[in-house]
Parts: structure tokens; sequence; C-alpha cells
């Protein structure tokens, strides 16, 4: 007898389908798995007969043959126990054939029979929607993620037999609901920490809420202690809300990296990650023999914090080039190229020096060389992909012990929600989701400046020194400030402001000769 | 050999050949301008030296063994028209004290050097010259006075003279640059040598621009115990020395030592009290040393009318917008970041941002590190 069901496998953040088929017939008693198979899929068998049997179903001594296909591509995981049962189950006639019909199914199993929850749902059963598939079951403890697409109607199995009930009485099926618009609009802003928290730099606080509101990259550069920490943990609680597109690949992102906390269904809150400096390339930028995402698409949708910003690995630094450009990290293998998404946005912090306290001559011990070496660990071209640069002054003691009424988080959040709405309604219809994502061509589309804004920006040229990549980085940037004051037009006072938060140009601060 | 100088003192005469015996004293005495003119007060001139014996040599200066050592070696191998051609293949000059180009301020300086070698320029005799040197290490407030200074003597036609070290020295030359003026540095090595290093883009325009100048020869590296010597020539080039910025024990207060030997006035800018890099300017102005305030009161006391200094000085005679003007106010020499901008001048931080951008695009600030706002006078 043979029988077939759908289930799926993932090659990155993408899935595609898998048919696994069961035959059995006569010959030596024996379970064969076969289709280009890694060894914890070719175990399957053993956990699969396992569990039959202590669901108190016994293999009649047939040869049972299984068969993923398309049989050219590897199959990796442990996701493929659950179809094989189901599939042999099938043809063992203990469930109806048909019941198996356009149906998607997915988890791994125990050997007692109960169904162990898998990574990578979001992904799979996309991949069963694309493929004109109506129903998956997955693991219970995955039912909410997988339950996130609307269209789909995704049931949860907690163990053999409940499966094989299911599959005898699909009319009993309890179709798990979850409410993503609801989850979109209380979306939790706590993160750590408040800006009302933070006493005084106001430059950085404004800094902040521009690169927040337009998902600039950013840096601050400031002497120990001065509070570059405690403000890029608050970002995260200042950024635009998420959107259900971001959404879904965040959560697709986690879910691959088995990062996913069970039952969840959606991650709506923007990530922090703040990978400590002693990173390796890989970690950050994701890999592995079958590659998972690193630190960069883990943040994507959120903040990428490097504390401490030269003393990461230069190999480690420079591997974010790329990925910051493109907002996607390529990674190629033998079995083919992996694409994670890497739309975070930076928050670099750093010292000025290795002591600390440059330009502060009477604490800072570096000489002009030291300090011209220190800061040359950061490469050019990285420091390139930074739009908004900023100094953290050392707080005086009247400063942080002051009591006083700082703007907090939602006070500040609510402008930048306002400014992304601007964004939103000018980026329509476009992957476009915030001002820093503009290449050349699209900054010149959608930011066109005035004639005397034109005359400002060639003044600031010419007398700055600025580079290309700058001019673009300060009218990108100077659209933010404009789309936070509910702006239409880029006037001077933005552009002004922008050109404040530029990179420093020479090879380090204050050398210009 | 005996020959081959046979064949040199057909081909050079006179003056010719005095430069030639200077140049090779020079190059074979590096860092010892003692011996150097014991050895010339005893035979009179370099080619006596030259000829003399080496035994009659080491019987007369017993006290220097090594220098009389290595001149005798220096003279065993030294070819008179390779080591001309040496030096003309590099763009070095080489100028002897008894050459008429040779500076006459020099003339004063007690161990005077035989010779310089010069890339570039000499200074002129009739202009007025002053050195700025200081810290190496210099805070924000010394960079800037550097560059305001050296801008602002320069542009009246002063000469700056300095040594090309990191810190007050490279931002006094950048100033007088910065106003096309003339600018001369001093090296403790020989001048193809480029010392520090990341000086390199100030070399190169010192050396179209103005002039670099050293006692020891080409090749010679910048060696510690060089420097102390060297500042002799950096105080005996200038009329004047203006000091910005020492610690207690800096290298610059040996040039003012030397600067007053040598007659010469000594200027120190005032600094903060606190400040360890304003203990070895105070210190100075408590021991007499002319305070030196602005760059309009060095060319008074200099007996210079000033063309151009203070031009724009005042807020009132630039025209800039009212919030502008508050702004330029609040900005000094010492640097400020915008904060304490916006609280001094009571106004939003993010108009402070913008106003201060336009103050530099017109010219009147400038940002001298990251946040750190000066005013440009």
């Amino acid at each position: 007898m043979f029988s077939k069901v759908h289930s799926a496998a993932l090659n990155g953040l993408e899935a595609y389908l898998v048919r696994v088929e069961a035959d059995i017939s006569d010959g030596m008693p024996q379970l064969l798995m076969v289709g280009y198979l890694s060894s914890e899929v070719r175990e399957a068998g053993d956990r699969v007969r396992t569990a039959l049997r202590n669901t108190g179903i016994v293999l009649p001594p047939k040869r049972i043959t299984v068969n993923l296909a398309p049989a050219g591509i590897r199959k990796a995981g442990s996701r493929f126990d659950l179809p094989v049962a189901a599939a042999i189950l099938a043809a063992l006639e203990k469930i109806p054939g048909d019941s198996l019909k356009d149906i998607m199914l997915t988890g791994e199993l125990s050997l007692s029979g109960q169904v162990l929850p898998v990574p990578g749902i979001l992904a799979l059963v996309e991949a069963a929607r694309d493929g004109g598939i109506r129903r998956c079951i997955v693991p219970e403890q995955n039912v909410a993620e997988g339950a996130v697409l609307d269209e789909m109607e995704v049931i949860g199995v907690s163990s053999l037999a409940q499966l094989i009930e299911l599959l005898r009485h699909p009319d009993q099926a309890v179709r798990v609901r979850v409410d993503t618009s609801r989850l979109l609009e209380n979306q939790d802003y706590t993160g750590e920490g408040d800006f009302a928290q933070v006493n005084g730099q106001a430059v950085v606080r404004r800094a902040a809420e521009v690169a927040a509101a337009g998902m600039h990259n950013l840096l601050m550069i400031g002497p120990p202690g001065a509070g570059k920490t405690m403000i890029a943990k608050r970002i995260a609680g200042i950024l635009p809300p998420v959107s259900l597109e971001e959404a879904l690949e965040m959560t697709k992102i986690y879910s691959v990296a088995g990062l996913l906390p069970e039952h969840t269904s959606l991650l709506v809150g923007r990530p922090f990650r703040a990978p400590h400096h002693t990173v390796t390339p890989e970690a950050l930028a994701g890999g592995g023999r079958v590659p998972s995402p690193g630190e960069i698409s883990l943040s994507s949708g959120g903040i990428l914090f490097l504390d401490e910003f030269p003393e990461f690995k230069r190999s480690a630094l420079e591997i974010l080039r790329q990925p910051l450009e493109e907002r996607r990290v390529c990674i190629s293998r033998t079995a083919g190229t992996y694409i994670f998404p890497a739309k975070c946005m930076l928050v670099a912090a750093m010292n000025p020096c290795a002591c600390g306290y440059y330009p502060d001559r009477s604490r800072c011990t570096c000489t002009e060389q030291e300090v011209g070496r220190y800061l040359g660990k950061i490469s050019r071209p990285l420091l390139d992909r930074i739009d908004i640069c900023a100094e953290v002054p050392g707080i005086s003691y009247e400063e942080l012990t002051k009591k006083r009424e700082n703007e907090s988080s939602a006070q500040i959040r609510r402008r930048v929600e306002a400014a992304h709405r601007m964004q939103q309604e000018r980026y329509e219809g476009l992957p476009i989701h915030f001002n820093a994502y503009l290449n050349g061509n699209e900054t010149e589309r959608f930011c066109p400046l005035g004639k005397k804004e034109q005359r400002l920006l060639k003044n600031a040229f010419t007398k700055l020194n600025l580079s290309a990549r700058a001019y673009y980085k300060i009218i990108k940037t100077a659209r933010t400030i404009a789309d936070l004051e509910q702006e239409k037009r880029i006037l001077e006072q933005h552009l002004l402001e922008a050109i404040r938060y530029r990179l420093p140009e020479g090879a380090y601060w204050g050398k210009d000769a | 050999m005996r020959e081959q100088e046979g064949g040199m003192f057909q081909e050079m005469h006179g003056r010719d050949a005095m430069e030639a015996y200077w140049h090779w004293l020079c190059s074979s005495l590096v860092g010892e301008p003692g011996l150097l003119w014991r050895l010339v007060d005893q035979y009179g001139t370099p080619k006596e030296v030259f000829c003399a014996g080496e035994e009659e040599l080491k019987k007369r200066f017993p006290r220097s063994p090594k220098g009389i050592a290595g001149l005798c070696a220096k003279r065993r191998e030294w070819d008179f028209v390779r080591e001309r051609e040496a030096l003309r293949r590099k763009k070095i000059a080489f100028v002897s004290c008894e050459h008429p180009a040779y500076p006459q301020r020099l003339h004063a300086v007690p161990q005077k050097p035989g010779g310089l070698f010069v890339r570039g320029d000499l200074p002129k005799e009739a202009s007025p010259s002053i050195a700025i040197v200081g810290a190496r290490a210099c805070s924000a407030y010394g960079r800037s006075a550097a560059l305001w200074f050296g801008r602002e003597l320069a542009r009246e036609g002063v000469q700056i003279i300095s040594g090309m070290a990191a810190g007050i020295d490279g931002f006094g030359h950048q100033g007088a640059l910065e106003a096309e003026g003339r600018t001369f540095g001093v090296l403790g090595g020989g001048v193809d040598i480029c010392y520090p290093e990341f000086h390199r883009g100030l070399y190169m325009r010192l050396e179209r621009e103005g002039g670099l100048l050293s006692e020891y020869p080409p090749g010679t590296r910048p060696l510690r115990h060089l420097f102390p010597q060297r500042n002799r020539i950096i105080s005996g080039l200038c009329d004047g020395v203006l000091i910005i910025e020492a610690k207690a024990k800096s290298g610059s207060l040996i040039t003012a030592d030397l600067a007053l030997e040598q007659g010469r006035d000594v200027y120190a800018v005032p600094g903060r009290l606190e400040d360890p890099l304003s203990v070895g300017c105070n210190n100075l102005i408590l021991q007499g040393a002319g305070i030196a305030l602005s760059p309009a009161q060095i060319l008074e006391e200099m007996g210079i009318t000033p063309k151009f200094v203070g031009k724009n000085q005042g807020s009132g005679k630039i025209a800039l917008e009212k919030a502008e003007d508050i702004v330029y106010s609040c900005l000094g020499l010492q640097a400020k970041n915008p904060e304490e901008l916006s609280a001094e001048a009571k106004l939003p931080l993010v108009e402070v941002l913008r106003i201060l951008t336009s103050l530099e695009l017109q010219g009147y600030a400038k940002e001298i590190y990251k946040n750190n706002y000066i005013r440009v006078l």
C-alpha cells in the first residue's frame, strides 16, 4: 500500500515543500529511509517505529520504504518524524488515506509518542500556504506561531495518539486563531529603562531621537561612564511601532534560530542585541555548516548595539560592511546560498582613545598617535555607513544628581511615531520602511531640495570637505529631521542640523591638515 | 684619495671650496657643536681641520676621542663631488655660517650651527619672525590658540618658526599656512626625514610654501638628544618666542631659556590655574616673560602696525542674525559643547545646533573636534 503526505524543509529563512511517501510491500522486514537524508532524518525511522509501538501500533514484519521527495535536495533536521509516522500509518491503513490530502505535517517524536516542538514553524507554514495547502498540523507548543498566518488552518498535536484521533475525525480539529492586529496594537515598549532616567546629555538625546525616527545608524563617542550604554538600551524603547510584515520577518528569524520562546505567536517588540566585543565573525554575521542567523540578523528590525566598538575584532567588524549596505546577509555553502535579512539599526559606542578621556588633556594620557591608532581600528568604509555621530560628554556631579523632569521615552516615541507615519505615507507600496534605507537614486527622488537648500549644501560641501557618501547621509538625516517636525519639504534648518551629526572627517578628531 | 682631492682643489675655488669643507665638517660632527667650534678656533678654517693629521687631532683633543674618531673616519671615505651631487639629487641646499645667505640672526647664537641644510627657503632677514612652541600633547585650548596666533601673525607678514613637532608646533605652522604666510620648520633630524611621520602633509607643505631647516646632515635619525640642541636654532632664528602650553618640565622651557640667553623676547599664553599644561607658561609669566593676550598685542609690542588683525573683532561689526549673534558671543577660545552653549545662550538645543552649523559655514565658528566649538576671530 502506498501513501504520501506533505511536510516542509528549511533552507535559511525560506522553506520548501517535501513530499513524504511510504510504501509497504512484502520482503525482508525492515524500515528503509531514502531521499538524500542527513543522519538525523535517517534516525527518524527508529524513533517512529518505537513511538508507534508505545502508542499501541506494532509495525508488521514487512518491507517499509519511506522516501522524501524531491530526492535531489539534502534534508536535515528532526521535523520529519511526524510526517513519516503519518505516512506509515496511512500505508498501514490505520488512518484513512485521504485524510492526509492537502495537509502539511511537521514535528519531532519522542520514543513515548509525544510530539516535540521544532524550530522554523512560521517559515514552514508559509511554504505550505505558497504551495496551496490550507491545513497544517504542528506540535502543540508551536501552534501559536503557525497560526499567525490568518488564512491558514493550524492545528496543534501533543502526541501520536492525538494525531491518529485527529486524522480519523478531521471535523473535530480545533483551529487556533491569533489576532495579529491586536498584538500589534498592544506593543510592549518597556524595554530596559526610560529616557526620563537620563540626566543631561541633550545632544545625544536629540541624536538618538533622530536616529530612531529614521532607523539611522548611530555612533556615540564619549569618555567611560558618560552614559553611552544607558542611552543605547533606551533607544529600543523609542523606536517606531512594528508592522505586521516586520513582525513576521522577525518571528521567522527567531524561530529558525530556535530562539522563539514556546507558545509565542508573534514577536512584536523590536529586538535589542548587544554581543560582547569578543564575538566571532560567524556569530555576528551568521554561519555554521548549515548556516543559522547571526547577531546582525537576530537584531533585524531592531538594534544591534556594539559597545566598545574599536575593541571588536577587525575581521568581525568588516564583515558588517556588506550587510549594512544591502540590509541582508548572504552565506554561500556547497548546499546552496542562504539569505538572512539584516535590517538592523547599528548603534555603536566607543571611547575617543584608549584611556577614554581625549580630548580632555588634563586627564588623557594618550599621545596624538595613540589616539589616531585607536580610532584607526575602525575603517573608513565602516564609518561611512553610519549616518549620525554624537559626542557623549562626561557628566558633572550636579547634572548627575539633579532631580528634574526629563522627557520620558513615551513622549519622545510620540514624535517618532508621527515621523514614522510621514515615512509610511511617502514610501507606500515600496519596500522602503525608513529614510535610512534610501539609496542614492531614491534619495534624489524622495528628498528634493529647494534652491536655497541646494546653495547651503553646496557651500557646506566645499567648506567642510564632505564626501559623496556624507552628502547623501546629510540629506537622508535632514529628511528624518523634517519628518519629526511634520514638514513636507526639507528646509535649511533641517540641513543645518543634519550637518551637525556628520562623522568627523580626516584621520581622527581634531586633525584637519 | 690624495689625487682625488687634488682634482677637487682644481675644480672648486673660493667660496665653493669653503662650503664643501664646511659641509664635510658639519656632516662629521652630528650633535657636537662644541667640538666643532673648538676645532675651528684651533685651526682657523674647516679646510685646515681636514688637512690636520689624525694623531695630531687626537693629541690636541684628548677629551673628545669619539668625536675625533668619527671625524677621521668620515674624512677617509669623504668624496666631495659625490656628496655635493647627493645633496643636489635630494634637492637640499647647504649654507655654511660663512655664506652670505646664512641667517644673520643665528650669528648671535652661542655655538651656532656650522651650516644649515635647507629644503625650500630660508627665512627672510628683513621680515620679523616669531617662534611658536609648546606641548606636544596639547589641549583644545592650546590648539586653537596656536592656530590663531599662527594665522594672525603670519597674515601680518611675520614668519612663523617652529619645530614641526606634534601638538602646538604643528598647529602654529598650520595656522600660518592657513593665512598663506611664511613658516619654517627646524627639524631635529635630517631635512629629508619627516618626523613625526603623521605630519607628512605638513612637511610637504612646509617644503613648498616655507622651508625646512636642520643643522644635521640628510639621513640623520631624529634622536631624542638632538632636540634640545635644535631648540637653540628655533630661538636663534626669531625675534621673539611665543610659548603656548607647557608642563612644569617641558622642552619648550629650554627654548625659552635659550631665547633669553640670546636676547630674544619671550611671550607666554596664560592658562587656567589647575591645568597641568598651563604650569610652565604661568611660571614663565611669573618670572617676567611677556604675557601674550592676542596677536594684535604681540604685533604692537614688536612695533608692527596691524593691517588685518582686529578687523572682524567685536560682535557689532559682523552682520549676523540676532540668535546667531548670541551664540557667537558665547563662543570663545576654550572649546564648548552645544549643551553648554544652549544653557548660556538660553536657546533650545536644536536651534543652537543649527546656528553652529550656520556660523561654521560662514567661517565664524569651528568644530575642533566632535561637538566642541570655538570662535574664529
